[in-house]
């Protein structure tokens, strides 16, 4: 008797697991939009490939030069040894003459961000960084020379 | 009843013209026989270009996707694009396989596909061989699969392969039993193999089509229709190309244009098998009239009919892809022969009672006058 029962209740189960799970999907098939995102040509209106990824993505390196000390700690800190800072001294006052960052070396963990004192280095969203040459990974960020800005004193005033 | 064949047809059709022409009898007879078997050809193509763009569709809106849809409109033609691409794929043959069994393997699983495409009615007289032996033609044909897959199996040399060879012979000749069964219900209602004569002996209603006959044969429907997705090796029970198991089967070591063969004959199989269920237990393309007597428009509307019952069915056999996971080699053996050939023996034997009883008439469907 418990085998018979047994029996027919295997058949109910595989009856209606079947319907259930068939009715979830039947329910995603029809009802649910999909959710995927078309890049990189039908993003919709006014949305560019850089509004796709989160708050604090990790994407190429930016640099602002107006508040850079000059101070070399994200060159020396990079494990790859992507960022090349140039600085030159010319009457008295100190200038970047060049700051490279090499994209394509770099591996965005974000150690030369977090050195950075002054804020000046930082991740911007941009990632489309597809090219035939790798040169095209290596950005110069300052072109003329700039001068270097004033760094804190020690006590936190300015000098 | 005498067996109808499209070939003759065409021949009837044409030999006074052609022969008029002076156009040997022998060319005449190989056109006329010729014709029938490239339409079936690149019907089952088709069928299967197309199942293939439904089923990345389909599962691409139950995953929340949006699947092809970058060649042509929809990516309507991306089944063309994958077709050019296995042509162009380089053809490789193992240094350690059985060269002539490799080549021969993917023709006899298509074959298996095409011949039976043979027997079934497409509706109104679209049909090449009505064959009075029909349905056990379509059960024969089909086992022909297993050679194939043991064929490609074994000849692959591969331990993969050879494993989705062997689990392919005894998944299919079991699942062979149940399918037998429940379409032998049906033969003990109508008392024929001829599938024109099944389809021709249902009507256009629900009710007179033989899912509905008894509730018997409404269980021997779904029987059918489970155990021939076994057949066919479709996942939930897809175990000779079980991907996370067996790499990718009995095909893991054919590329391009034979493996396209596999595929082709593959999704083809999904068309004719919910043909035949549209046939057999869904009416088929029947609305009331004689296929053979009544003017074109309608035979194309019978077709019309056949196709809107036979496309859903594939459909059916995509979304149940997408929604069951894969069984257990040992839970689908258990399936076949603990519950379907005892369910479809009881069946089989409860159809024989009812129409005892009942006079051979169903609930609503009724036993034609002699
Ligand atoms: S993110 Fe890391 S690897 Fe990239 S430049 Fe900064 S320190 Fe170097
Ligand atoms: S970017 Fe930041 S860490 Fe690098 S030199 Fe300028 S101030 Fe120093």
């Amino acid at each position: 008797m418990n085998a018979i029962r047994n029996y027919m209740d295997n058949i109910l189960k595989a009856v209606t697991s079947t319907a259930k799970g068939m009715g979830i999907t039947l329910r995603y098939w029809a009802l649910e939009p999909s959710i995927t995102v078309e890049y990189p040509d039908r993003l919709g209106k006014g949305v560019t490939a850089e509004d796709l990824v989160s708050e604090r993505f990790r994407g190429f390196l930016g640099f602002e030069p107006s508040v850079c000390i000059a101070c070399l700690q994200c060159q020396r800190v990079c494990p790859t040894d992507c960022i090349k800072v140039g600085t030159e001294k010319r009457d008295e006052v100190r200038f970047i003459t060049r700051f490279d960052v090499n994209q394509a070396k770099c591996m965005h963990c974000g150690l030369c961000v977090e050195e950075c004192p002054t804020e000046a280095l930082f991740f911007t969203k941009r990632y489309e960084g597809a090219c035939f040459d790798m040169e095209g990974l290596c950005f110069s960020h300052v072109g003329e020379p700039v001068p270097a800005a004033k760094r804190k004193r020690e006590d936190g005033g300015q000098e | 009843m005498e067996q109808y064949s499209a070939a003759e047809k065409i021949y009837e059709l044409f030999s006074e013209k052609a022969l008029a022409l002076g156009i040997p009898e022998p060319v005449l007879v190989i056109a006329a026989y010729a014709i029938p078997c490239l339409v079936v050809i690149n019907l089952i193509q088709g069928a299967a270009g197309m199942l293939t763009y439904a089923e990345r569709k389909i599962s691409a809106d139950i995953q929340n996707r949006i699947g092809a849809n970058r060649v042509g409109p929809f990516g309507l033609i991306q089944f063309l694009a994958d077709g050019v691409k296995l042509f162009l794929k380089e053809d490789i043959i193992p240094d350690a396989a059985d060269r002539k069994l490799f080549k021969l393997a993917p023709y006899i699983v298509l074959s298996s596909t095409v011949l039976a495409a043979i027997v079934v009615p497409f509706g109104g007289s679209f049909i090449v061989a009505d064959l009075n032996i029909g349905l056990i033609f379509i059960i024969v044909v089909s086992s022909l699969l297993v050679v194939g897959f043991l064929m490609s199996g074994w000849a692959s040399n591969n331990k993969w392969a050879l494993l989705g060879g062997i689990r392919s012979a005894a998944q299919i000749i079991s699942y062979e039993i149940p399918t037998a069964l429940s379409l032998l219900c049906i033969v003990l209602i109508t008392g024929t193999f001829s599938l024109q004569e099944t389809v021709m002996s249902q009507g256009l209603w629900p009710w007179q089509w033989f899912i509905f006959h008894n509730p018997f044969s409404f269980v021997a429907f779904f029987i059918f229709f489970v155990s021939a997705l076994a057949e066919m090796n479709r996942t939930p029970f897809d175990f000779p190309e079980a991907e996370s198991e067996l790499v990718s089967g009995y095909n893991v070591e054919y590329s391009g244009m034979r493996f396209s063969i596999f595929f082709i004959a593959e999704y083809g199989s999904i068309f004719i098998i919910s043909g035949l269920a549209a046939a057999v237990f869904l009416g088929g393309g029947n609305i009331g009239l004689d296929p053979y007597e009544s003017p074109l428009h309608m035979q194309l509307l019978m077709v019309g009919v056949f196709f809107a019952k036979t496309v859903p069915l594939c459909l059916v056999i995509i979304w149940v892809r997408w929604s069951m996971p894969r069984l257990r080699i040992d839970q689908m053996l258990t399936m076949c022969w603990k519950y379907f050939i005892p369910i479809a023996f009881a069946c089989l034997v409860a159809t024989a009672i009812w129409l005892l009883v009942f006079n051979g008439n169903g609930i609503f469907w009724r036993m034609p006058a002699p």
